[in-house]
């Protein structure tokens, strides 16, 4: 069983940004799926990955998508997070209807409103730790000033990893790359961060680690965090539980 | 989107070494050609341009027109208004011309000897000392009225020494003139025996020949007189060059298809190398647009990388082709010392054009690699793994346009051959070339498979290994295969090219001198001494009779022989060929400042021998000297008695041909025969010659070094692609040394098909260029097909490959299995 560890890491950093924006918004759903449906290939090969999704995913809280190996967990949190289209049905992310955007208006929609955290492969092997943090803001072309700096920073110190913010992913651990990927996806504090086996590649004290910051995020900062995993343990740090088969929810 | 600018361009600085390598290697290879060529011009300049050397502009008569000159030669100015012009411009201007007069020597005895005996012709020196062209031998240039040099050559043939006295013209315009320099004059455009200071020149305007062909002007022309035409000096003399090789400018030709092929290479050589580099990140771009970079962001970003790298490979590139050319014209210089390359000015507009051209190769190159990075789909990121190769085989478009290519070239190629058209036969040649290279991933695998069956279970595992991606195995034997086609082609072109020259040489000037006795046989002695002259490679005693001609009014020898092969250059056609009826005659050598051969080719002149006369048809040929040719036949016909009169020489090859001259004269005087020579003639053709295939040579190396690289760049990258699969085979029990050896089957096999592919496309090509442009400028060429030197190609591409693979063979081996699974 998994225990929180003390004395507890200093606290994620609370922007005032943060809380306008969160009090600005009074709708309680993140995101939502209306009769989403996903298939790959034709005839023969069809596959019907998500056949009729109905989901609301509600604001600042933690959701765990669980499921057996195929049922379709990836390919929803795809769909969701505007990385794929759904075959039919519809998306509504903070109150935007993704099928509507085109693929320039939903990059940078990814970019202000979703964050990810990837089993693996989530930095770019090029950048240092704090270049890798800071790459939202570099797409979207907003100057980096010593504000962003110090929340960098301050991310980074809270998530354990200040230490090796000049260092290239290939010099960190798998642990500690996936709490420079939090770190990222945090920093733009946007509506909702997927993470996609988060700690599948991790031993189970460092996976401890991640998904214990995963929960403060939710419960320190409201962020809205959305999990894939087909680990129960890992399911434990969640809010809610949402439990999928054969492409659709049980 | 900078931060991730500069990391990606340092952290793939090592593969982008292979991408800028390729464009250093063909920008300096633009630039090495532009200083050659502006070294080569230069050379020309300093022989043949001699004249207009430090000229800025060259006036002379417009084509066209009826000439304004003197009736004596035609194409010359305006005798008056050239001298009034000349006056006007003073040290500025340096007049070119000639005046054929009589001379003596101080005893009052005719100068020289044969056919221009008594005769001189004298020309200007310019008054500005830089200016002046005839090159000093000894002594010094005339510095006031009385005074000459004289060309070395013919101060030899008479005997005159520095300080001796010679008087030229007659009458109230002879004058006597001390030799008080020898010079040597570097082209026979307008060499004369003797040059005078301009007013001495002058002295002579009234006279028949007196005329002045064209006037060299530093600076500012002014106002042009009537009828006369100005061109830029080094212009004029690129055209003039270009008319005497049968109207084509062999550089501007050369220039042409090697910078197309250059630019070329380097294309695909830097397409390659962007497909390859872009393949491997291919995950970073999709994690890039996963998290927020749109297409366009992605794009910029690669597309900045690839100027960077093209600008910085441009520059470096421009750096090393001027270090390289100017490091290569002391080395041609040094191993063909008859072949003086100038000192180059910096050619500017190359260095720029270089630059440019670098640029828009890197731009071009990585254009559609660049275009399929952006088509990725950020779920790509998410793969566990992303395949490297995006195409394995050819595609249908790519099928369609080789089709399309391989049928619209060789057409091209025919209506080339048809039309004599240039551009037709390069682009026909550009279109098949690359039908071929873009139908390579179709073909590739069999061949190799074929090839590499007989070699043994390396031979098949590399053969297996090569076919199993065409389209890799395919570009990385293009360069290669660019190479050797290049080589191959060049190197037949211009043995068929030179082999042409030499002939077409050869059958004009068949004897190289000759002696000829008019009163008596020539002796046994004589033809001795003359055997051993050094120099002197053979000699044979021609048979002939003594005979008055029709249109000439003093008696020559009348000669037939079977025995010219032994001499002539030709091979004795010119003398054995001849069909009874008729008789051949050397039209030059019977043309004198006083007279020439009142015969047209065809008339039906008498010669007479003694009592007897028989009228022949004239062929007028040349190049044996003052006599006429005829059949046996006719010969019996005119007499029944022969003796030998005349002694043909064949020089030897690379002997002193000036101290040759020198002795054949004296022999010639003792005597009491008549010698001419056309050695300096010959000497100066070669030296064009040689110019023109040491230029040709130089490129060919730089070609195979381009080739050179560009394969070991493609296999290096390749081995760097396939790292995780050599990593497996390592773990599957693979050994270090294995590894090592079917890479390097695998490279052999591929430089082995490309070198035979290259060679087959290059004779090809050779043959397509003989039709279009060799055999339409010198109509007795053969084609002639270099086996040795290609057998050194063939050896030089094996081993190429086999060198290439070594590197990256190493690199490849020595990775751990565990290192190599774990790469990203
Ligand atoms: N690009 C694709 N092309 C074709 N079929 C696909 C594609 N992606 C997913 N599928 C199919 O869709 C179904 C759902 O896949 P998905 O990746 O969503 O499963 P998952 O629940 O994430 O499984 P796992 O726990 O193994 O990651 C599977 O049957 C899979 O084979
Ligand atoms: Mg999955």
């Amino acid at each position: 069983m998994i225990s929180r560890m003390t004395p507890g890491p200093p606290a994620l950093p609370r922007s005032a940004m943060s809380a306008a924006t969160q009090n600005a918004i009074h709708t309680t759903t993140a995101a939502s799926a209306r009769n989403l449906t996903k298939t790959f290939g034709r005839g023969e090969a069809e596959v019907h990955a998500l056949r009729g999704i109905d989901l609301d995913l509600p604001r600042g809280r933690f959701t765990a998508i669980m499921g057996p190996s195929g049922s379709g967990k990836s390919t929803l949190m795809h769909c969701l997070a505007g990385l794929d289209q759904g075959s039919g049905g519809a998306v509504t992310v903070a109150g935007t209807d993704l099928g509507s955007l085109d693929d320039d208006a939903l990059t940078i929609f990814r970019r202000e409103h979703i964050g990810f955290v990837f089993q693996s492969f989530n930095l770019l092997p090029m950048l240092t730790a704090s270049q890798n943090i800071l790459l939202p803001l570099e797409l979207a072309g907003r100057g980096i000033d010593d504000a962003a700096r110090e929340r960098a920073r301050s991310l980074a110190e809270a998530l354990g990893v200040s230490d090796r913010l000049a260092h290239l992913p290939a010099e960190l651990s798998g642990g500690q790359q996936q709490r420079v990927a939090i770190a990222r996806a945090l920093l733009t504090q946007p509506d909702l961060l997927f993470a996609d086996e988060p700690a599948g590649n991790l031993d189970s004290a460092t996976a401890v680690e991640v998904l214990d910051h995963l929960r403060r995020a939710v419960r320190e900062l409201g962020q809205t965090v959305v999990m894939v995993t087909h680990d129960q343990d890992a399911a434990k740090y969640a809010d809610d539980v949402i439990s999928m088969q054969d492409g659709r929810i049980v | 989107m900078r931060t991730v600018f500069f990391a990606s361009l340092r952290a793939s600085s090592r593969r982008y070494v292979a991408a800028a390598i390729a464009v250093i290697v063909s920008v300096a290879f633009v630039v090495v050609i532009g200083v050659l060529i502006s070294g080569a011009r230069a050379g020309l300049m300093q022989s043949d341009g001699a004249p207009y050397r430090g000229a800025d502009y060259v006036i002379d008569a417009p084509e066209g027109r009826p000439s304004p000159g003197p009736s004596c030669c035609p194409g010359t100015l305006n005798t008056s208004a050239a001298i009034e012009l000349i006056e006007r411009l003073g040290e500025n201007a340096s007049g070119l011309g000639r005046v054929a007069l009589p001379a003596h020597d101080e005893g009052g005895a005719p100068l020289g000897s044969g056919d221009m005996r008594g005769e001189t012709t004298v020309g200007p020196i310019a008054t500005a000392t830089e200016m002046r062209w005839q090159k000093l031998v000894s002594g010094r240039f005339p510095a006031r009225m009385g005074e000459a040099v004289m060309h070395v050559w013919d101060a030899k043939a008479q005997d005159i020494a520095i300080g001796d006295r010679i008087r030229v013209g007659e009458r109230a315009t002879a004058t006597d003139l001390e030799i008080v320099g020898f010079v040597e004059s570097p082209t026979t455009w307008t060499q004369a025996s003797m040059y005078v200071s301009w007013p001495q020149y002058l002295q002579w305007r009234d006279h028949a020949t007196f005329h002045i062909g064209s006037v060299a002007v530093r600076g500012d022309v002014g106002r042009l007189p009537e009828g006369m035409a100005v061109h830029p000096a080094a212009e004029y003399v690129t055209e003039s060059l270009a008319r005497l090789n049968n109207g084509t400018d062999a550089f501007a030709l050369m220039l042409l298809l090697f910078a197309s092929v250059a630019l070329f290479v380097s294309v695909l050589v830097v397409a390659n190398t962007f497909s390859i580099l872009f393949a491997q990140r291919l995950r970073d771009f999709a994690l890039l647009r996963c998290v927020g970079a749109t297409r366009r962001q992605v794009m910029g970003s690669v597309r900045r990388e690839a100027a960077a790298v093209g600008l910085l490979a441009s520059l470096a590139g421009t750096l090393v082709g001027v270090g390289l050319g100017y490091g290569l014209i002391p080395l041609i210089n040094a191993l063909a010392p008859r072949t003086p390359m100038g000192p180059p000015t910096m050619p500017t507009l190359w260095l720029l054009g270089g630059l440019a051209v670098g640029l828009m190769v890197t731009m071009a190159a990585s254009w559609l690699p660049t275009r399929r990075v952006v088509r990725v789909s950020p779920l790509a990121a998410l793969r566990p793994e992303t395949t490297v190769d995006v195409h394995q085989t050819a595609g249908r478009v790519q099928l369609a346009l080789s089709a399309f290519l391989l049928v619209t070239g060789p057409v091209q190629l025919g209506m080339a051959m048809i039309q004599g058209s240039t551009v037709l036969m390069v682009s026909g040649g550009a279109a098949m070339f690359a039908g071929v290279l873009l139908l390579g991933p179709a073909f590739v695998p069999a061949l190799v498979r074929a090839l590499g069956a007989p070699l043994g279970r390396y031979g098949r595992m590399a053969a297996e290994n090569a076919a199993r991606n065409p389209r890799r195995t395919a570009a990385t034997m293009a360069a290669l295969l660019v190479g050797v086609t290049l080589a191959t082609a060049m190197l037949t072109g211009m043995a068929t090219w030179r082999m042409a020259m030499d002939k077409h040489r050869d059958t004009r000037i068949p004897i190289d001198a000759s002696l000829t006795l008019l009163n008596k046989p020539v002796t046994a002695d004589l033809l001795d001494d003359v055997r051993r002259t050094p120099g002197v490679e053979r000699a044979i005693a021609v048979d002939g009779t003594l005979a008055r001609i029709t249109g000439w009014d003093a008696p020559i020898p009348v000669l037939t022989t079977r025995e010219a092969a032994q001499v002539a250059r030709d091979g004795g056609a010119f003398a054995h060929q001849i069909e009874p009826g008729t008789i051949r005659l050397d039209h030059d050598a019977f043309r004198s400042p006083h007279k020439e051969l009142n015969i047209k080719p065809g008339d039906r002149v008498t010669v007479r021998v003694g009592d007897r006369q028989v009228r022949l048809r004239a062929i007028l040929l040349g190049g044996w000297g003052k006599a006429a040719m005829v059949a046996p036949e006719t010969f019996a016909q005119l007499t029944d008695t022969s003796q030998p009169h005349v002694i043909w020489v064949r020089a030897a090859p690379g002997a002193n041909w000036l101290e040759l001259v020198d002795d054949l004269d004296g022999l010639a005087d003792a005597s009491g025969a008549v010698f001419e020579d056309r050695l300096q003639a010959r000497a100066v053709g070669n030296r064009q010659l040689d110019i023109l295939t040491w230029s040709a040579l130089g490129l060919l190396g730089i070609s195979v070094v381009i080739a050179l690289i560009g394969i070991a760049n493609t296999l290096g990258l390749s081995v760097l692609e396939r790292a995780r699969e050599h990593a497996l085979l390592r773990a599957l029990g693979l050994t270090r040394r294995q590894l090592r050896r079917m890479l390097a089957f695998e490279a052999l096999l591929l430089s082995i098909m490309a070198t035979l592919l290259g060679t087959a496309i290059g004779v090809g090509f050779a043959w397509v260029g003989y039709e279009t442009f060799v055999k339409r400028a010198l109509g007795e060429a053969t084609m002639q097909v270099p086996w040795p030197a290609l057998g050194v190609v063939f050896l030089i591409a094996a081993l190429t490959g086999l060198l290439a693979s070594i590197l990256p063979a190493r690199r490849a081996a020595r990775v751990t299995p565990a290192g190599g699974l774990s790469l990203d």
